[in-house]
């Protein structure tokens, strides 16, 4: 199997996609196309085996998103740059049931952390942040996402990664 | 008698002035017009003032380019037109993500303030290498 991971297209596959979890199926099925496409709310990309290039196997979403400077508390602030604080959130990112464990979460966000830095060369970003489900923190903490305290027990968990880590990998 | 004047030299301090730049230009006579009408809508009196101006329009419009912004223009009506102008697509980025607003809570934005002030980042993990090698 060889996987390729490109941006979301009109005519992909989407209606069989099962990740076990609705919210990230109807997300796909739904809202994916218009919101990269029409309304302009996240990028999508997918991840498609050359030999049936339309099935998707599984997908993340891109988007960019700012802390306005005076929303930190006033403590904090002296350790930031003068400027609000541009961020790359991964919105979503799900695998297709039948491909789990096979790989396809390790290349989605790999091409996710790598489209990560491009847009920080381009734009300028300093980390990526993403709301895991509970029991998917560990997945994204072996990646080096660390908690962000202060989310409601009972919903995701918002994680952060320094892109100056993400750029560290690289040089390994 | 004639005075005789003695000429001193006084050497002031050296006082580093941006030079300014003499600047010409060759315009074909559509355009040469084209500047004279503008000057005159715009009331503009000088070359260097119009020159100037244009350079801050254009500067504008570069760096909302390069930031992977679009340049539109919106009539009374609601109806856009967007700029394309090949050579400011030149600076324009390959990939731009949509911005969208995530709501925090205020532990959050200490907790986030703190990991983004770091002065150092965190070594990577195996993952993360392994990752990037891909």
């Amino acid at each position: 199997m060889a996987i390729i991971i490109r941006r979301l297209e009109e005519h992909d596959e989407v209606e069989s996609f099962d990740c076990g979890d609705e919210p990230l199926n109807n997300y796909l099925k739904r809202h994916a196309w218009t919101n990269q496409e029409k309304i302009s709310i996240g990028v999508s990309y997918v991840a498609v085996d050359e030999g049936a290039p339309r099935v998707v196997l599984g997908y993340f979403t891109l988007a960019m998103a700012s802390v306005p400077r005076e929303a930190f508390p006033k403590k904090y602030v002296r350790g930031l740059p003068p400027y609000d604080l541009p961020l790359i959130l991964l919105a979503r990112l799900a695998v297709e049931r039948r491909f789990a464990g096979r790989g396809v979460g390790h290349a989605l966000i790999s091409e996710a952390l790598r489209i990560g830095l491009r847009v920080a060369d381009e734009v300028g970003c300093r980390c990526i942040v993403t709301d895991a489900y509970r029991e998917r923190v560990g997945w994204y903490s072996r990646y080096g996402f660390v908690p962000i305290e202060g989310a409601a027990a009972s919903g995701p968990q918002r994680m952060f990664l320094d892109l100056r880590t993400v750029r560290a990998a690289l040089r390994r | 008698m004639a005075l005789k004047i003695r000429r001193t030299r006084i050497n002031a301090p050296a006082i580093s002035r941006p030079r300014k730049t003499k600047f010409q230009a060759d315009l074909a006579p559509a355009d040469d017009h084209t500047v004279r009408l503008l000057k005159e809508e715009l009331q503009v009196t000088s070359n260097s003032d119009f020159l100037s101006d244009a350079v801050a329009l254009f500067r504008w419009a570069v760096s909302e380019r390069k930031m992977g912004r679009r340049i539109i223009s919106e009539s009374l009506s609601g109806e856009r037109i967007a700029l394309l102008f090949p050579r400011l697509e030149r600076v324009a980025p390959d990939l731009v993500l949509p911005r969208v607003e995530i709501a925090w809570t205020k532990r959050e934005l200490e907790s986030l303030a703190e990991l983004a002030s770091a002065t150092e980042a965190n070594a990577p993990t195996d993952a993360l290498i392994r990752a990037m090698r891909v």
